[in-house]
């Protein structure tokens, strides 16, 4: 492998292992710039994760001549997609009638959605695939290009002739929310509300709107990430799904500052954790002699731990983030 | 011509009390309308009925004889109804123009936030009224006193033709109130109506052109500004007659009983709040802090005792160094607290009276023994002090979060004095407080330097500094810039103090 090479393949999965973590984290950016705060991405992505698969497996038509029945592959993947995304819109809705409408605990809200989102897809999985393992394979957009005629193109060729729509999501939608909220008016109320609930409110801004728009537009993002796992990365739905990206997209989220783009670069930060390991197990199994593999493992959740810990004090979260606001309380 | 507002019969019901009780008023065009009354008598609830944020349980409201009906602050807005609250109602991240434009933003190519046109539109309504703002500077960067200024813009960019200005000298320094004064006569000489809320008898006499009096929800009646006075109007609100001066002993200051040397003290930022300051206190007196929020004041008064570490200097505590980052330690020499936050620092709000009364003292004997707490020992201590103190209702067991604010302090007061300090730091002892609670604990204070304590306060209400103090130090930027006996010192001379515009050299402090 030449220098070249070995660059075009860092970065490449450096995309493709951070494409989940991108997209739940901009869930997180969203969500929190209205003032919710939302843990519940862990949970909001396994449901995604599953759901996509499944809506890609119920559209299989084809008959399997070598096995006999239905063909599993033969579904439609982008169907899976949008029963990702209308799951996201569901759980969204939950949260925020959660913590918006009830003003209840939004850190419980998104625990309980976490475990529900736990037991609930062993349950599916159990109920659609008889298995508590994996689903079959099902049609995906694992290995499928976006635009594989960008392969030709000299120099970006290596790079971009491989993503998947996913990975294209996950690079473009940081700058789209970016310019969503600092650059249009729609934004700067999105942020006011995080910020200072009751000034927005003063000012005829509607705060339940936003955050409403905002936990809705946070669901769909974590149910795209993890169908961005079981269909991007994957073509079937493991039991482990996400196995923790949900919250080291949380702590990309903190050390991007809520910002977008921050965001889109703290997560590929974690991400290279992930790259490493599989390119020593790879590339220089010889290495593990020295240094475990577990080791390697646990790495992406080891950075999580000594980031969260040195910066979480200095970095500034929305003033008004986890606080739930009501019209007319007494001042 | 029709009333700019005109209320009809406005109730309004919270849980547990009546806080406006069928109130009817009319506020004419181009005139300055003061609504005074003590905490908790409906001001603020009134005039947020007024403005939208909250629906009236009765009544009606006319704009410019138009009847407002399912009142919103959006419709307010429309109907020419600005509002600038007591505490601000901006963002401090955002810019000035950010605050200004938030809800009514320019917009070009369909969806871009056109920032440009709301820089101009700013500057265009602020040159109108002459109040200068800079669009660009973050809000958290500005003075108080300019931040209002924000907060006027923003309502009159709105085109509102009646501002409420919701206790707006509360937070000012008296130049600042000057030049907030100054503004309020050009908005009325532009033909603007402005409803001025306050507690401060002084001010509305001095800019008001009626003054309406409202007392337990109630209105107690109108009055002229230039047919009342100070007395007449304190009666309304209180309902008998009160003292504005504090009857103080002749001074009789004798030895040094703290000494400070040059205290360095670091901020919540990392950097020094505090820069070196050195003063001296004796028994017998009351030395007061002036000087506008956030110049240093919490970190010299959480230093002394003993909530924050020093960085550099000495505290001297009766001739020994007590320099501690331990406030039972320095409890236990003698130096008592009362917070300036009552709710977050100075009780346990689920907490009985009884228990917040000896709170902190748990560990001597006479409150408990070995293993139990003396029930019948903290019984009659509670009593003793719910009687002397006056705190209603006269139920120790009571929690202490349903008192009302004034009887909450007295609390603190209570256990505080009740340690029967050498040092009792009082840091904003009446803040909130309606005229008979701060009565009764300027009272308190100047019994207790009577009694040959040595008092350290702290205040924002240069009223107060002025009226209880034997002399005053002002802090400015974590400095004293000057340190003045009470009886030479002027509102002027301390106004420029605190502002910063001037400062006297470093005195020595006494060996």
């Amino acid at each position: 492998m030449n220098v070249y090479e070995t660059i075009v393949s860092f970065i490449t999965s450096a995309i493709q292992f951070g494409t989940p973590i991108i997209l739940a984290a901009l869930g997180g950016v969203i969500c929190e710039n209205a003032g919710v705060v939302n843990i519940a991405l862990e949970g909001m992505m396994r449901m995604g994760g599953f759901f996509a698969v499944l809506g890609s497996y119920i559209t299989a038509r084809s008959f399997d001549p070598i096995l006999g029945g239905i063909d599993p592959r033969s579904g439609n993947p982008w169907f899976g997609i949008l029963l990702a995304i209308l799951v996201g819109v569901l759980v969204g809705l939950l949260h925020g009638y959660i913590s918006i409408t009830l003003r209840g605990n939004q850190i419980v809200s998104g625990v309980a959605i976490n475990v529900f989102a736990l037991g609930g897809m062993t349950f599916f999985l159990e109920r659609f695939f008889s298995t508590t393992g994996h689903s079959p394979s099902v049609a995906s957009f694992m290995g499928q290009p976006l635009i594989p005629g960008l392969s030709g193109v000299p120099i970006i060729g290596g790079i971009f002739g491989n993503l998947n729509v996913f990975n294209w999501l996950a690079l473009i939608l940081p700058f789209v929310i970016h310019f969503y909220l600092y650059h249009t008016a729609m934004g700067l109320r999105h942020r006011s509300v995080g910020e200072h609930p009751k000034a927005a409110d003063t000012l005829g801004v509607n705060v339940y709107r936003i955050r409403y728009i905002a936990t809705i537009g946070s669901g769909i993002l974590a149910g795209l990430a993890g169908a961005s796992m079981s269909m991007g990365q994957l073509d079937l739905f493991d039991n482990h799904m996400p196995s923790g990206l949900g919250f080291i997209a949380l702590a990309a989220m903190i050390f991007g500052k809520w910002t977008p783009i921050g965001t889109l670069f703290a997560s590929l930060f974690f991400t290279l954790a992930s790259v490493a390991q599989s390119y020593v197990q790879s590339a220089a199994p010889q290495v593990l002699k020295y240094i475990p593999v577990g080791f390697w493992l646990a790495l992406p959740y080891i950075l999580t731990i000594i980031v969260l810990v040195s910066f979480v004090g200095r970095a500034v979260a929305p003033a008004a983030d986890g606080t739930p606001y009501e019209k007319g309380e007494k001042l | 011509m029709a009333y700019a507002v005109e209320l009809k019969n406005i109730k309004k019901v919270f849980p547990g009390t009546v806080a406006n009780d069928n109130i009817s008023l009319e506020v004419e065009q181009g005139e300055v309308f003061a609504i005074v009354g003590e905490n908790g008598a409906g001001k603020t609830t009134l005039m947020n009925i007024l403005y939208g944020l909250y629906e009236p349980d009765a009544g009606e409201i006319y704009i410019f004889g138009k009847k407002v009906e399912n009142n919103s602050p959006r419709k307010a807005i429309k109907l020419g109804i600005g509002m600038v609250h007591q505490h601000f109602m901006l963002i401090p991240k955002f810019t000035v123009y950010e605050n200004i434009v938030l809800g009514e933003e320019f917009v070009k190519n369909g969806i871009l936030l056109d920032r440009n046109k709301a820089r101009e539109e700013v500057k265009r309504v602020s040159q109108l009224y002459g109040l200068e703002v800079d669009p660009d500077e973050k809000v958290e960067n500005l003075p108080v006193g300019i931040q209002q200024r924000v907060e006027v813009v923003k309502v009159l960019f709105r085109g509102a033709e009646i501002l409420i200005l919701d206790e707006p000298t509360a937070v000012l320094t008296p130049q600042e109130t000057k030049d907030l004064f100054k503004t309020i006569r050009s908005l009325k000489e532009s033909g603007k109506t402005v409803i001025f809320i306050s507690h401060k008898l002084k001010e509305v006499l001095e800019i008001a052109d009626r003054i309406a009096v409202l007392k337990n929800g109630k209105l107690k009646g109108i009055e002229n500004a230039r047919e009342t006075d100070e007395r007449k109007l304190a009666r309304l609100m209180v309902g008998r007659d009160v003292i504005f001066e504090v009857p103080k002993r002749e001074k009789k200051p004798q030895d040094v009983i703290l000494e400070v040397k040059n205290l360095v003290i670091m901020g919540d930022k990392g950097i020094p709040a505090v820069k070196g300051i050195s003063f001296y206190l004796r028994k017998y007196e009351i030395l007061g802090f002036a000087g506008v929020e956030g110049n240093g004041q919490r970190e010299l008064v959480e230093a002394l005792t003993g909530l924050r570490p020093v960085k550099e200097g000495k505290i001297i505590i009766k001739g020994k160094e007590l320099t501690e980052f331990d406030p039972w330690v320095l409890r236990r020499q003698g130096v008592a607290h009362i917070p300036e936050d009552r709710r977050d620092r100075g009780l346990v709000l689920p907490f009985s009276v009884s228990h917040n009364l000896f709170i902190g003292r748990q560990r001597e004997g006479f409150f408990s023994g070995r293993l139990f707490l003396r029930k019948d020992n903290i019984d009659s201590f509670s009593k003793q002090k719910v009687e002397e103190y006056d705190i209603r209702p006269h139920n120790p067991e009571l929690v202490v979060d349903s008192l009302s604010g004034g009887n909450q302090q007295k609390v603190v007061v209570a256990r505080e004095v009740s340690y029967e300090p050498d040092i009792l730091v009082a840091s904003q002892p009446t803040r909130g407080l309606d005229v008979g609670a701060t009565e009764f604990v300027h009272e308190k204070l100047i019994e207790q330097r009577d009694a040959g304590r040595a008092v350290v306060l702290i205040s924002f209400e240069l009223d107060e500094i002025m009226r209880l103090s034997d002399r005053i130090a002002v802090l400015y930027g974590g400095e004293i810039v000057g340190e003045l006996s009470a009886e030479e010192v002027t509102e002027e001379e301390l106004g420029l103090l605190m502002l910063g515009l001037k400062r006297y050299e470093k005195r020595e402090v006494p060996a």
